[in-house]
This record gives C-alpha cells, structure tokens and sequence, in this order.
C-alpha cells in the first residue's frame, strides 16, 4: 500500500527550544543568508516556532507553535504553479521540483502559512561550512523556490533499504531531522495510511486540530492542542 | 572574472559554493552567475554540451576486464551506495605492487603512492547543478541493471567515455519499461 | 546561469554567446592519498561528546566521504576523507537519549568555522590587537617549554596559572595533575552563569556539592524559581526529553508546572501558570510555601531534616514566612501562596527547582537553600518524581576563583587559557582585561581568536572535539551515566593538535621533565582508566532504560535508580532571609536590569555560528542582534515603540540597543540576552550588537562570591527611533525589501 506521510505536532510538549530549526539547517543544506538579507525578510527557515502572548503582565500565557510545510492534500500552491514543480508525489508529499521551478513565486503567494522561500541568490557558505554540507541533499540555486520536504532524502533512503532488506518499514524507524532532535518528541512523523502508526493515532486525538483548517487545504500536519492542567484529584 | 569550468554535480556529491564562482556576494549578473560563470558555459549547460573528461593517463579498462578484473574490484561503493567510487593509488597499488611493475608508468604510480600523491581522476558522467538530479547506484545494481546499459561495454573501450546520452528520457524510459517510479521526487529532490 | 537567464539574455540582446571551450580547470593543488577507506555516498556513525556546555550530551557523528582543503606535514592539499555532515543525540547515552538541542546541532559548525585557527601562532601586533602570524609547532612548544622552564629555574612555579571552564572530565583532572606536579596553584576556573551557588547549597543543605539530576518524567507538580531547565540550565536535553513525558507521558496524568519569575523567560512561557515575584525575594516565597505546608499539617518540619535545619526559624515553624508577610516582600498574592503550597504538598510527587537569576543576587544562597528546604520538606530529595544527585565516580577537581589572578599582588607570569573567555563575560567593572594585560606571557589554546585569546602572546590551537579524544564526566542529567570517552569521528583538517596531548608533550620537554610521567597521549591516559566507544554510559550492575514504541522507557519497577544523598557533617550554620542588594540607587536607577543566557550563544561562547546568529529567538524572534525587553505597557507610556534605540544605563557604563516590548516581564525591569557584542570574535559575531555583562556592577553573592548578574538596576532612555539593528523573523517571512524592517507584525 502506498505511504501517505503526515505529522502530528503535540503542542503541549512543544516547549520552544527550536532544536527542530538547526536539525533542519544542518540537515537539508539550508543557507545562512546573514544579517542584511535577514533584516529584508530573506531568511530561510523551513520550520519555525511562532509564539503567540495570552494576556497581559503578569497574568499572560504563552504558545508555541513550530510551522512547517502542512503537505496540505488539496495545497494551494501546487494549483497556481504554471509549470507543475510544487505537485503531490505518490506518497502525498507536497513536492517542489526545484529543476521545474521557474521562480514566478506564485506558490509562496498562494500558500497561507509563509513556509516557502526564495532563493534570491545563489547560496553560499564560506569555505570549509561547505564541508558540513549534506551530500543527499540537492543545492538549491538562485531563482528556485524551496520548502520543508519532510526530509525526502532520508524517506528515499530508508525506501531504498527496506526494499534491500525485503521487509516493511516499522514505525518510527523513519523520522525527518526535526522529529528526530526534538527532545521532547513533540514531532511525531509517520504513515497516515498505518492505523496503527504513532501519527496515525495522534492525529485521531480529540485535542487535534488543523492549521486555519477552514480554508480547506487539507494539511497533512496535526497539532495536538496545549492542555490546561485541572486537578486530577477532582474528576 | 569568467574563466571558471563549467561544474557538473554529481550523484551524492554537491559541489557547496559553487566551484569557480566569484567571490562577489549575493548581489551577481541575471546572466553570468555562480552557476555559470560565463555565457558560453550558460549556453553549453543550455544545451547539456559539456567537455569529456581529461584523465591524468589513458587507463585501459579493457585490458584490466580482459584479465578477469570485475566492476566491482576497484568501484566498491557500486553495490554498497549511490556512489561508485573512483578507486584511489591505494587499489592499483594492491595489484601493481606486484603486477607489470617494471612498466614506467606504475613505477611513476608506486612513485606518486610513496609521497602520498593521489591520481586526479575526473568524473565521466555528471549533471548540471541546475538539473537537480540524484542518482543511487546500488539499488540499480540490485535491480539487475547491466553496468553496461549506461556505460556502455567497457571491455571495448579504453579510457572510458560517455556511451549514452544521459538525459532525462533516458533514464524515464527505462523507468517504464522496467514499471519504476516515474514521480518526479524519485530523481529531483 | 539556468536556462530562464539563458532565454532572457538571447531575447534582449539578441545574440548567442560563442561556443567556446570549456576544459576542466588545471589542478594545480596537491591530492594526498586518502587514509582511510570509507565508501562515498553511504554514511557512518561514529560517538562523539558535545562539549558546547556542562551537560556532556553523547552525540553520533554522521561521517561521510567528501573532498576537503587539509593540511598534511605543513602541506596544504586536497584528500577525500570522513567528514562530520551532522550530529545526532546518541540513543544509547542516558543523558541525550538520542535528541539534541539546536546548540548541540550547531556544533558541527565549530570544526568547519571559516576563521578557526589553522596553525599555532605568534602575537605581532599589540595586545588585543588580533595580529598574529603562523609558527611551527616545534617553535610554539619550545617557546611555552622555555618560559616554564624559566619560571622554575627562579623557582617561581607558583606563578604559574591556568584558565579554564569548570567542565568535568578527564581533561580538567590532567591540567590539575599537572599543575600540582609542577609546583603551581591549582586551576583557575571562570563561567559566567555558574552555578556554584546552588552547589553550594547543595552542600548545605544534602551534602552533595554537584547539580541536582532531576526525575520530571514522574513529577506531578514542578514550581520552578528561575530555572532555564528547557533551555540553558543543567541538563537541558536530559530535562526536556522528560518535560515532554510529564506533560504527556504519564497515562492520563498531567503535571503542572508553575514558574516563578520577573521574567517570562523561553522555559516560563511552557508553565501552567506564571508568578511574578520581585527580583531576589524567591526564596521568601518557597519558606512562604513551608510554612503554609507545615501550619496546615501536611508535613511536619522535621521531614526537613538537615536542608530544614539551616533555615533559620525553621524548627519554630517560619513565623516570619505567613502568607501576608510573604505577600509584602515579594508582592505574591497571600492567597497564591496559601494555593500553591496546599496543591504543591498536595500533588505528589512534588519538585521545585531553583536556580539561574535568583541565584545571582546577593542574597543566592538564601534562595536556593530556601528552595532545597522545600523540596526536603515534601519528600521530593532522591524520589521517584524529584530531585537526586548522580553518584559521581571521584571528586571535582579544585579549583580556583578568577578573583585570585586580578588583585593586583597576585598577577601570575604565565598564564594558560584554555576555553573561556573571561574579558568579554565579565563586567567590565571588574578590570579582567587590564588585569591580564599586566600577565608578562599569556598563551592560549583557543581555536579562535577572540576577546581573550587576543592578548596572548602565543596561540596553540586546539584540535576540534570532532578530531580528538573527549572525555566527560556529567555531574547530572541522568542517574546511570558514568563518565565516558569518544574517540576523533574525523581526521583533522589542520595543523593543529589536542590541547591535552599538547600539555603531555610540553610537561615531557621541561628541563626537569614532569614526574612521575604521565601517559604519552590523552588517548592513552583515557585508555587507561575509562571505558570507551558507544555507550559504555550504563555503570555495572545496572540495566539500561531501553525505549519503547512511545517513546516511554521502561526498566522495571523503579524507574529511577537514586543514590542515598550522601550526608555530610552539618556545619552548625543557620542561615536567614537578608534582603538582596542592588547596585544603583531605585530612584535615580528605577528598572531591574535582567541579563539573561541566551537560548544560542549561552554566555556569547557560540556566537561565532552562524546558524545560532540566524535562529530566531524563541521569545521575540531576534536574530543577528541584541535588543532589550521591554514591559508593553510600561513602553507604551513612555513612548517606546519596537525597534526604538534604547539607551541602558548602569552606574557602570551604558549600552544602547533596540527595544522589544512585551507582555512577559515586569515594569519594573528589563531584559537582555548575553551573547552579543563581541569586539573581536571572527567574522559572524565581531561588532555586532552589544554586551549587557559590560555594564554590570561588581556585585557578587556575598557567601560564594559568585558574580551577581541580577544584581544591577538601570535607568532606561529612548534615543532614537528605529536603528534597523533590530532583526526580527516573525512576521517577516515574505519579502518586502521596500519595507523599513524590524517592524515585524
């Protein structure tokens, strides 16, 4: 059966220590483009934690919310693109052929969470960083839009090795960076097909919720909403 | 400065800065860009021209199969993972130590093995940066895919050359008729 | 160029670019052979030790082929070697269970960094001026050889002083052993945000002078005075991976977590419910909380024991801790106080922890006694749910405080400085700089050259932790780890050596060589005593937690193995509630000022990576700069907007920096991350931003005299509008380059 990769982000666990945001970095050759392109909107992060303020001092509360690519079923962006590079793969990712992409940067209009970048510039990393740079990973060049890809360099592998190996890939086995650093496993990655997937189970959980779920893009990304704490002693 | 060589990633191997680019920052020409430093590279990448390959000395590959050598003897990686592997001085060595020593050119490579000096061998086969492409060896091999379907028969040739025309609708042709994934994530991610 | 350049290019000129030819380049640089055989393309793991901070995470380096500049036999060339591509957490190390924190993924940056220091080298310049040109090794060692050798030829050993983090392991024993059998004073150690305090405390009241290792998985109620356990303190990946399993871990049960602090900090933003307390006065709310516990006969004081026993007034109840009293000193509500003790003594097992700024005051003792007489007072010391101490296989080396070599009278001749840097996190109050100045021979075994290392006269870099033999010895984070060695997961990339190794052969090439002598290489001295390779983390005797498809662990009946804390004879000492004191009259100077380690650069050791520059800050997504919190409404009335140029005024100095208003800190303070303003720190962090440390007063904790960085108050002004030195990522994320940034919605 075909794979259907999805992700259950559980904000109670989420504490905001932004491991995921370097994992990612280190993982997927994403540049650094320094402090003057950062401060024109430039930075690359394909995965953030926003925090939102609740109330005022002293009485305020906070949430974080780490943002990547929803790999949304019915994603915005994948329609206004003239030439077919952001599209759903077999396993429902949402892809973005970076050889197809021609920059017209329409997807990143279209898409509702602000999680695509433009590479304004080719990147660069001064020398040895380049060293650091993942062999699996492409390079991406000037004029290319990119985004989170859950980390399909590592699903090909483990494909690649399940098929070697002639057996079926267990839960768990396969994590993106992110999940794989978060030290409170606040990520969880998995098969959606699977019922009996970790993800699978934690996106059926009644404090689940979808990112602006009425807009209708169908995300692949469920947060599992931050809990308050009631006395468990009086129910 | 527009003297740079064309670059051609290879499969696993991403050249990070992009060899020969200028040491300017972001701000570069639309035309002549790191990727290609020059029109004439933009137009040879245009039309996937690219130089063939200079060896340091004509290696004969088919003198070395005719002696029963296999594939795999000297590109270990081919069954392991994406990357063949161009063999360093040290797996010539590990026959010419003792075979043809009295030939000038092994003499100059037992030479070159004693300083610690490493052949420059260049890459036959490779794409633009541009094309995005990832290529793994190994599950090809597995797969059973002759060597030869894209290297041609290397028990004829010497130094080895391009024997196909590496684009994309070779690759996808054999994807069909062998029922492969055509996505497009299977190739460019 | 791509073909869509290409098309644009034709179509407006009109022209086609000759066909010209196109050779590969000409090779002009040497290939080496490489020396080790490694498949391309297919990765290997290998165990490596980060060494970014105390915590000692056990890291596996993703090793693969690639092409690297190297220097071989003072040769520069190109080899295909085993190249670290990432880190991973280990998940057979009980510390990291397999995660890491975004310093520890940023790590890998310190081995590839573009301004690490390739080669020894020799002070040209000035000092302080950064001018250095490369040496030999044969030059740099018999030159540190010589000057010792001088020192003992004038019998002078005593002047003799070594520089470095309190970190323990093997390497910190070596350079004490070495120290002692040369005739000098033991080791100088210096961190900013020590914790020395809460050792000490520790001391007092359980008898273990070490950090406490703490069991959050089984904790149903977690007050937390201060403490960055999420982010910069202790353990922090060890902490949070069992933060998570409390909030959602425990079948159906739910720990609460209640942080107490001016400050909203990254680690507060998680707590169920946030109390703001008044600078300093967080050890009145924890006997506040006592007392409330004892007056309402849930635990009897005696239950304290010892840790009760140093509190003044404890036996007789805390008569002078009543809600109302409490309430006047720290401004917590007494009914707060009477809730939270009764849920707090209620929801066993119960923990509080305290440490980070309440500890740096004058009065940190106090705090975190009152704290450790809390957590005495429940039952939560070497509990299931609670807090323990980590059995520890020797003592800590002795060390000396950096107070010792800046008097004027004890300056040392020679002074090795080794991984820390002390005239950038130090207030500039206290003179280190000058004080070093008057040093007649520094030398440093930096990679970098930084704010420190810029004044030596010799620099002998090290390899990085990814080409050497590391050792770490936790003094928490879990309760079965055991100190622990790695060997390098790559060769190196330069002509340098291990600074232990380097230690070793100089204390070989004295005139009177060393005795008795001591192993050739760290590597051997490690071989000797400790276990090496994956995961030798787990002592004898004792089973591993092994992860399960949840990702709880499982491990029998008890899931935590806790030493006796150790009881060591009571010192007779009772200590009582003194109020904190701050530098700076309240009128003239009415705002606390809050420097606080930031979640990248901890005390502004990691700023030279990039990737820690360019990770927003999870409280108000800064990157690339400094800026100060601000209270919104407190900014609102004084008309500070974001981005406004603030100017910050101690008694000490001044630094100006863009403000951040926000809901989580108290009018009556500011906030600032440490980290930048680096003077002289490479390429990434050199003059960029400011440094708070800088402007603190030279206060320190009166019984430890550890630096009281929360002891400074300040007077703020606004002098200017946006500076666009502030660089926020929120509401950034598209471009808009006609937009004056730093205006983030």
């Amino acid at each position: 059966m075909a794979y259907r990769w999805g992700m259950a982000v559980d904000l109670d666990r989420c504490t905001g220590c932004e491991a995921c945001v370097t994992a990612c970095h280190a993982e997927n050759n994403i540049p650094t483009v320094g402090a003057g392109q950062a401060a024109r909107g430039r930075a690359m992060h394909w995965i953030r934690v926003e925090r939102y303020y609740e109330g005022d001092f002293p009485d305020v509360r906070v949430k974080f919310r780490p943002v990547l690519c929803q790999h949304c079923d019915a994603a915005p962006c994948e329609a206004v693109c003239p030439t077919y590079a952001s599209h759903q793969s077999e396993d429902g990712l949402n892809a973005q052929v970076y050889n197809r992409c021609i920059g017209t940067r329409y997807c990143g209009n279209a898409c509702m969470y602000n999680v695509r970048f433009f590479n304004f510039f080719n990147p660069e990393w001064e020398k040895p960083l380049n060293l650091q740079l993942n062999p699996d990973v492409s390079i991406r060049s000037v004029g290319v839009m990119e985004k989170c890809t859950f980390c399909v360099q590592r699903i090909k592998a483990a494909k690649v090795l399940i098929k070697s190996e002639n057996r079926d890939l267990k839960d768990g086995e396969l994590q993106p960076a992110c999940a794989q650093a978060c030290p409170t496993t606040a990520l969880v990655f998995g098969d959606l097909n699977d019922p009996e997937s970790r993800v699978a189970r934690l996106s059926h959980s009644p404090r689940g919720t979808k990112l602006l779920e009425d807009l209708g893009a169908e995300p692949k990304v469920t947060y599992l909403q931050k809990q308050a704490w009631y006395e468990p002693d009086a129910h | 400065m527009v003297t740079a060589a064309c670059t051609f990633a290879s499969p696993g191997q991403p050249s990070g800065t992009w060899a020969g680019a200028p040491p300017s920052r972001w701000g570069t020409s639309p035309v002549v860009t790191p990727a290609h430093a020059s029109a004439g590279d933009a137009v040879r990448g245009f039309f996937g021209i690219r130089p063939d390959a200079r060896q340091p000395f004509d290696f004969s590959h088919q003198i070395h199969l005719s002696k029963g050598v296999l594939c795999t003897d000297c590109h270990t990686g081919v069954e392991k993972g994406p990357v063949a592997g161009i063999p360093s001085i040290n797996t010539c060595m590990i026959c010419h130590s003792q075979i043809a020593t009295d030939r000038p050119l092994i003499k100059t490579l037992t030479e070159m093995q004693e300083k610690g000096r490493e052949l420059d061998w260049q890459r036959v086969y490779g794409w633009v940066p541009e094309a995005h492409v990832r290529f793994d060896h190994a599950p090809h091999i597995r797969a059973k895919v002759e060597c030869s379907t894209c290297h041609g028969n290397l028990a004829e040739q010497t130094v080895a050359q391009r024997a196909v025309n590496m684009n994309m609708s070779f690759c996808v042709s054999c994807h069909k008729s062998k029922q492969a994934s055509n996505d497009c994530l299977t190739c460019h991610y | 160029m791509d073909r869509r350049h290409f098309i644009k290019l034709t179509a407006i000129t009109g022209t086609t670019a000759a066909l010209t030819a196109c050779g590969n380049p000409e090779n002009q640089v040497i290939r080496f052979i490489p020396e080790e055989d490694i498949v391309p393309g297919v990765a290997v793991w290998k165990p490596s030790i980060c060494p970014l901070c105390q915590a000692g995470c056990g890291v596996l380096a993703r090793v693969m082929e690639g092409e690297a500049e190297v220097f071989r036999n003072g040769q520069p060339g190109v080899i295909r070697m085993g190249l670290v591509k990432k880190l991973e957490g280990n998940p057979a190390d009980p510390i990291s269970q397999g995660k890491l924190c975004a310093r520890g993924q940023a790590a890998v940056q310190v081995t590839y960094h573009p301004d690490r220091l390739g080669s020894p080298q020799r002070r040209v310049g000035e000092r302080g001026s950064g001018q250095f040109k490369p040496i030999s090794w044969d030059e740099a060692i018999a030159e540190l050889v010589g000057t010792l050798d001088a020192l003992a030829a004038a019998g002078d050993q005593g002047a003799l002083a070594f520089l470095t983090r309190p970190r323990r392991g093997r390497r910190l024993d070596l350079v004490a052993q070495l120290l002692a059998r040369f005739g000098a004073k033991p080791p100088v150690a210096y961190e900013l945000f020590s914790d020395d305090v809460l050792r000490r405390a520790n001391a007092m009241s359980f008898g273990s002078h070490q950090l406490p290792t703490l069991d959050l998985e089984h904790t149903r109620y977690l007050i937390n005075f201060g403490a960055d356990f999420l982010g910069t303190w202790n353990s922090a990946v060890a902490q949070s991976v069992a933060y998570g399993r409390m909030r959602q871990g425990q079948g159906g049960l739910r720990g609460k977590f209640v942080h107490v602090e001016p400050r909203l900090s990254q680690t507060g933003a998680n707590a169920d419910e946030f109390v703001a307390i008044k600078p300093g006065t967080e050890g009145v709310l924890a006997l506040g909380l006592a007392h409330v516990i004892m007056v309402a006969g849930i635990r009897q004081g005696s239950a304290a024991g010892r840790a009760g026993a140093v509190i003044e007034g404890w036996s007789a109840g805390l008569a002078d801790y009543t809600p109302d009293k409490v309430e006047q000193r720290t401004g917590v509500k007494a009914a707060k106080v009477e809730r939270l003790a009764k849920e707090f003594a209620s929801h066993l097992p119960a923990v509080a922890l305290v440490a980070g700024a309440p500890l740096a005051h004058t009065n940190g003792l106090f705090n975190a006694l009152a704290v450790n007489a809390l957590n005495a007072l429940v039952g939560s010391v070497g509990q299931p749910g609670g807090v323990a101490f980590a059995p520890q296989p020797s003592a800590a080396v002795v060390t000396r405080p950096l107070q010792e070599i800046l008097a004027a009278n004890t300056v040392p001749k020679v002074l090795l400085v080794d991984d820390v840097n002390p005239v950038f996190a130090s207030p500039a109050s206290w003179q280190v700089k000058d004080a070093l100045l008057r040093v007649p021979f520094i030398a440093s075994f930096g990679s970098f050259i930084d704010e420190t290392s810029a004044l030596a006269d010799l620099i002998l870099p090290d390899h990085s932790f990814l080409e050497s033999w590391v050792h770490a010895a936790p003094e928490s984070g879990s309760m079965t780890a055991v100190p622990v060695s790695a060997g390098p997961a790559m060769r190196p990339l330069y002509d340098t050596r291990s600074t232990p190794d380097v230690l070793l052969d100089v204390s070989r090439r004295l005139a009177k060589p060393i005795s008795p002598a001591l192993p050739n290489t760290f590597e051997e001295l490690l071989g000797a005593d400790t276990p090496k390779g994956v995961s030798p983390r787990t002592p004898k005797g004792v089973s591993p937690h092994t992860a399960s498809g949840d990702g709880r662990t499982t491990g029998g009946d008890k899931p935590f193995l806790f030493a006796e804390a150790p009881r060591a004879k009571a010192e007779g000492l009772s200590v009582r509630y003194t109020d904190p004191q701050f530098d700076g009259d309240a009128a003239q100077y009415p705002y606390h000022f809050m420097p606080y380690p930031s979640q990248s650069f901890l005390d502004g050791s990691l700023a030279h990576l990039p990737w820690l520059q360019e990770l927003p800050d999870p409280m108000t997504s800064g990157m690339w700069c400094s800026w100060v919190e601000i209270n919104a409404q407190a900014a609102e009335k004084a008309g500070i907007h974001l981005g406004d140029l603030i100017e910050i005024t101690s008694a000490h100095g001044s630094v100006r920096a863009p403000a951040v208003p926000s809901p989580g800190i108290a009018p009556d303070a500011v906030a600032m991350p440490v980290g930048q303003g680096h003077t002289m720190f490479t390429r990434y962090a050199s003059g960029r931003g400011v440094n708070p440390i800088a402007i603190l007063a030279p206060s320190v904790e009166a019984a430890t005299r550890q630096l009281a960085w929360s002891a400074t108050r300040v007077k703020i002004a606004r002098v200017g509008g946006p500076d666009a030195s502030l660089i926020l990522f929120a509401g950034a994320t598209r471009e808009r380059p006609e937009e004056t940034h730093g205006r983030g919605d």
